[in-house]
């Protein structure tokens, strides 16, 4: 099976998987006030954060067409690549230049010689004369990537590791919370160099990296609510008519867990596209990622004259995306925490 | 009433040290003097003449060490002229095959005066330079001990391997051997059959096979005499230096101030040769009287100096610069003498590949020079698909990517038009290098590319096996974003023609595996000469030196008869018509069989100062501050004038908060009455 049939497969999973979450979390009442809340209170930052998820879908589903005849002049290796919506709307032929160009300029920054496409440029081109519209757009697939892969490794892994030791409790608690302890003593960026030098380059190998570190301050958030959630009247009940284990913890724990779940997952989401970024400025992020595009403009930063489109147009589609997923963060935490809602009532 | 006096006072003594105030990093005591001052980001690693390899070593070792041998200061292709020998040696091939060089030193030669010759007896402070000085050092080489990086080259020499080897076996088999002294432990591990002490000042280095290129060796460091006292006192016991931080030299400088965090200085060494000696008129030790065409332009044959003896300076300060825009902000201040252009000021410098008239404006020049250097893209000539086993298909294939590589627009998107486009393997001022010799398969056509491309089997780039563009992969030791960029250059122009090139970027150790293992298919690589010499670069394409099989420098695995025969034959020979005639027939094979895409040869831009003249960038890294001549006047007028202190904002601070205060004065006795 070819790669991309994978990662459109993978893309297509998660967006079922969204849309299900979605449809089954609209039966129930508070699920759906939630939500209601939250489109009332937060509408521009709901807005933005679903233009960059469908700006990422539309990079992630990509397809071959390379039946359009035997064309062996011109990039013949493009077409046989399979390619997104956003790489066929930016095709060679009519955005490439040779190097730099200023935003919407009609001349080459170096040397002054014409464009072949003048003024098509919004933001400018890079120094292999690659459109910077294009690759920012090309960095929201990225982001989103890390962010929502990321949490849906990490999550489960807190859920499995809180959840057994909060229940639990005993032997198993202090194992849990020694590992928890361990993995929280050592410095986080250098666990995470560590581990991508262990696993090697590539998005899998950073989310996965990513994922391994960045469960351990859930745990003990879902740990200390099992404590408390254990000792509650009906999970006693459920006890004494003999449910077992599995069962209370699936029946009755993780569901009054998953208002936690919501609020990790979209504060876990903007720290681990920072994450990425900051492992791109150390040369070891993904490729075409926004961190790797500041990466490459650091020295450009530095010319005379400046050279400030790369840096900027990255840097604002981050700081857009960060500030989005923020704000909803916080409407999501005011609406589904208890402590909260009571102070409201 | 006194209280107001005594402000008055602390203000007028405020006010002249404003006007006396200045910027000068220097003593005033060196004002006047032609001192030349430079700057060093990282300190040397040693001093130690057999074992510093790396620039800015040789940057110091250099001016304090002498060699037998030296560079031609103005001539290009760089030619030896004799130091410290008499003359350059030619070789004798002897009865057994074997090659001797006969050095003869010069007479009357000194070590710089130095503590360490009171072994020789009390109060002695330096001592003459014999032969056995420099049969010292080659033992030095060999000696494990001295771990010397280019024991290994110079085991050409007969009877040094043995040498290492007996030395070895003595100190492991007899502890008191390993206390002696180190010049009697060199004595009883026997003599060199390869370096005989002839005579008091005669040398005889007797090779086991022919090459000529270890007269180029004479002329580095790495050969010089030195003392055995120096080696054997400074062993950094008892609050003695050690010998890699306290050298003992023959040139024309000594180091009086060695500290590595802040300052190296160099002054005159009165006991060097052509001090002493101004009426032998060596070629050392004086400025030639000929140099290229561009010289006299340049200013570098004024009648002032042609034919004078050196040097002209007083001493050399180094100093310390860790970063390196302040280091050119103070070069701009004129409180260093010559600098290289940092990449964040560039084009406020250089406009259109010459200096800005600003820049011109202050009498600054720039001096470019082309570095003894090649970049390159290499095949690996292993591998099934670009290599030696794909045959004629391999060779079109390589033939057609050689085509759709642009040279030109690479330097000037990566290293601002730094380097010239390299034609063949060897560099500008290397015998062999021709100017106008075009490589047809080092000109960009993209349609003669697709021509190649289709006849290698690979119409429009598609791979018949798979019916797709044939994939093909960079291999890289550098995953940093500036390098990816620089092969994603490399990639997008064979995409023009239709091959698929993915980067494959991996740590050092997983790229050092995968050469080992063979398994990679392109490289990007860079050779700078060690020696101005075209072996240098040809034996880069020399079977025995194959990187998989010899762990040798040939990268691209290449192995072709012909082209061995001839190198073996060209390596031989002095540089004559029929070297050149062997170096075309090389170059033919490696146009032809492209195991190379040979990128450019890098050009480096020095700024120098209006007062500093004769600079000439030698490219190699040899010392050449003999021949700099600074002046002085010129220099302390210029730097006073682009240093006047601006003393408006100090005296509008002062007023501002004279203004600020007597309204408080003011309202206080207002207050009080």
């Amino acid at each position: 099976m070819e790669p991309y049939v994978l990662s459109n497969a993978v893309a297509v999973g998660l967006l079922a998987g969204l849309l299900w979450a979605l449809v089954s979390a609209r039966r129930s009442r508070v699920w759906r006030d939630a939500g209601r809340e939250l489109l009332r209170r937060r509408p521009i930052a709901l807005t933005v954060f679903l233009a960059y998820v469908a700006i990422g879908l539309l990079d992630s589903l990509t397809w071959v067409s390379a039946s359009s005849g035997g064309t062996p002049q011109g990039d013949s290796v493009s077409l046989h690549k399979p390619r997104s919506t956003i790489d066929r709307l930016f095709p060679d032929e009519s955005y490439r230049e040779k190097s730099y160009s200023a935003p919407l300029a009609d001349r080459e920054f170096l040397g002054g010689a014409p464009l072949r496409h003048p003024g098509r440029h919004l933001l400018g081109t890079d120094i292999l004369g690659r459109d910077v519209v294009y690759q920012t757009l090309k960095g929201a697939r990225v982001a989103l990537l890390v962010g929502g892969f990321t949490t849906l490794i990490a999550i489960p892994l807190a859920l499995l590791f809180g959840v057994a030791a909060g229940y639990f409790g005993g032997r198993i608690d202090d194992a849990v919370f020694f590992l928890i302890s361990t993995l929280a003593s050592m410095p986080s960026l250098l666990l995470l160099i560590a581990l991508i030098m262990a696993l090697g380059r590539g998005p899998a190998q950073v989310c996965l990296a990513l994922g391994i570190t960045g469960w351990v301050s859930f745990a003990r958030v879902v740990r200390g609510e099992t404590l408390k959630l254990r000792e509650l009247d009906y999970v006693h009940a459920a006890r004494a008519l003999g449910a077992s284990d599995l069962r209370i913890v699936l029946r009755h724990i993780v569901p009054n867990l998953m208002h936690l779940v919501v609020i990790a997952f979209v504060l876990t989401f903007s720290g681990l596209v920072l994450s990425e970024a900051v492992l791109s400025w150390l040369g070891i992020g993904i490729d075409g990622s926004w961190g790797r595009m500041i990466d490459q403009a650091r020295d450009e930063l530095s010319r005379e004259p400046i050279i400030w489109w790369n840096l900027v147009s990255a840097s604002v589609a981050l700081f857009g995306l960060i500030l989005a997923v923020n704000l909803l963060g916080d409407a999501v935490r005011d609406i589904l925490d208890p402590r909260t809602l009571r102070e409201r009532a | 009433m006194t209280s107001a006096r005594g402000g008055l006072r602390a203000g007028l003594f405020l006010l002249a040290a404003l006007t006396a105030c200045t910027n000068d990093p220097y003593p005033a005591a060196d004002a006047g003097k032609k001192l030349l001052y430079l700057t060093f980001d990282e300190p040397p690693k040693t001093l130690d003449p057999q074992v510093a390899y790396s620039t800015i070593d040789h940057l110091v070792i250099g001016n304090v060490y002498d060699t037998l041998l030296e560079y031609a200061y103005l001539k290009r292709p760089y030619t030896l002229i004799p130091g410290l020998a008499m003359q350059v040696p030619t070789p004798q091939v002897l009865p057994n095959g074997k090659v001797s060089y006969r050095f003869r030193l010069r007479d009357d030669l000194l070590f710089q005066d130095d503590p360490a010759f009171a072994l020789d007896g009390e109060g002695s402070k330096t001592r003459q330079v014999r032969a056995q000085d420099v049969a010292f050092s080659l033992a030095r080489i060999a000696d494990p001990e001295v771990n010397s990086p280019v024991f290994e080259t110079l085991a050409k020499i007969d009877g040094l391997r043995e040498f290492s080897e007996r030395l070895t076996k003595l100190r492991a088999e007899d502890p008191r051997f390993a206390q002696r002294r180190i010049d009697e432990q060199y004595a009883l591990a026997g003599p060199i059959p390869g370096v005989r002490v002839a005579g008091p000042l005669e040398l005889e280095i007797v090779l086991s096979e022919s090459y000529p290129q270890i007269l180029y060796w004479f002329a580095m460091p790495f050969t010089t005499p030195v003392p055995w006292e120096g080696v054997a006192r400074y062993d950094g016991r008892e609050g003695r230096d050690l010998f890699s931080e306290h050298p003992t030299g023959t040139g024309p400088w000594k180091l009086v101030d060695y500290d590595k965090r802040l300052r190296i200085a160099l002054r005159r060494n009165p006991n060097w040769y052509g001090i002493r000696h101004p009426e032998w008129r060596a070629p050392g030790a004086t400025y030639p009287e000929t140099g290229e065409s561009g010289d006299a332009a340049a200013g570098r044959l004024s009648p002032s100096v042609v034919g004078r003896a050196l040097p002209f300076l007083e001493g050399i300060e180094f100093r310390r610069e860790k970063e390196s825009i302040p280091a050119f902000a103070k070069f701009l201040q004129g409180y260093y003498d010559a600098s290289g252009i940092i990449k964040e000021s560039f084009d406020r410098v250089i406009r259109n590949g010459e200096l800005s008239p600003e820049m011109a404006a202050q009498g600054m020049s720039l001096s470019k020079s082309v570095l003894p250097a090649t970049y390159y893209l290499g095949f690996n000539m292993d591998d099934p698909v670009v290599g030696r086993e794909a045959g004629e298909q391999g060779r079109k294939l390589r033939e057609a990517m050689s085509l759709a590589i642009d040279s030109k627009e690479y330097t000037r998107l990566f290293t601002n038009d730094r380097g010239i486009p390299a034609q063949s393997p060897i560099p500008l001022g290397i015998f062999g290098y021709e100017e106008d010799y075009r490589n047809p398969y080092r000109q960009v056509d993209l349609d003669r590319a697709r021509a190649l491309l289709r006849e290698a089997g690979y119409p429009g780039g598609i791979d018949p096996k798979t019916g797709a563009p044939l994939k093909l992969s960079f291999d890289s030791p550098d995953t940093s974003a500036a390098a990816l960029l620089q092969y994603q250059f490399f990639v997008d122009a064979w995409r023009k023609i239709g091959l698929d090139v993915s980067i494959a970027a991996t740590s050092y150790n997983q790229f050092q595996d995968k050469i080992r293992r063979g398994a990679y298919q392109i490289f990007q690589w860079g050779w700078v000469a060690d020696y101005p010499d075209p072996e240098n670069f040809l034996f880069l394409l020399w079977t025995p030196m194959g990187r998989t099989h010899g762990g040798g420098p040939n990268t691209a695995n290449f192995s072709d008869p012909r082209y061995d025969e001839l190198f073996l034959e060209m390596k031989a020979l002095g540089n004559g018509e029929r070297r050149l005639e062997l170096i075309r027939e090389m170059r033919a094979i490696l146009e032809r069989e492209r195991p190379w895409i040979e990128l450019f040869h890098p050009e480096s831009y020095l700024l120098t100062q209006a007062w500093l003249h004769n600079e000439k960038s030698p490219g190699l890294s040899i010392p050449t501050a003999k021949y700099l001549d600074i002046n002085a006047e010129q220099r302390a007028e210029l730097r006073s004038a682009w240093n006047r202190p601006i003393r408006w904002p100090a005296y509008a601070a002062a007023g501002l908060s004279v203004l600020l205060i007597v309204p408080g004065i003011l309202t206080y006795l207002r207050e009080r009455q």
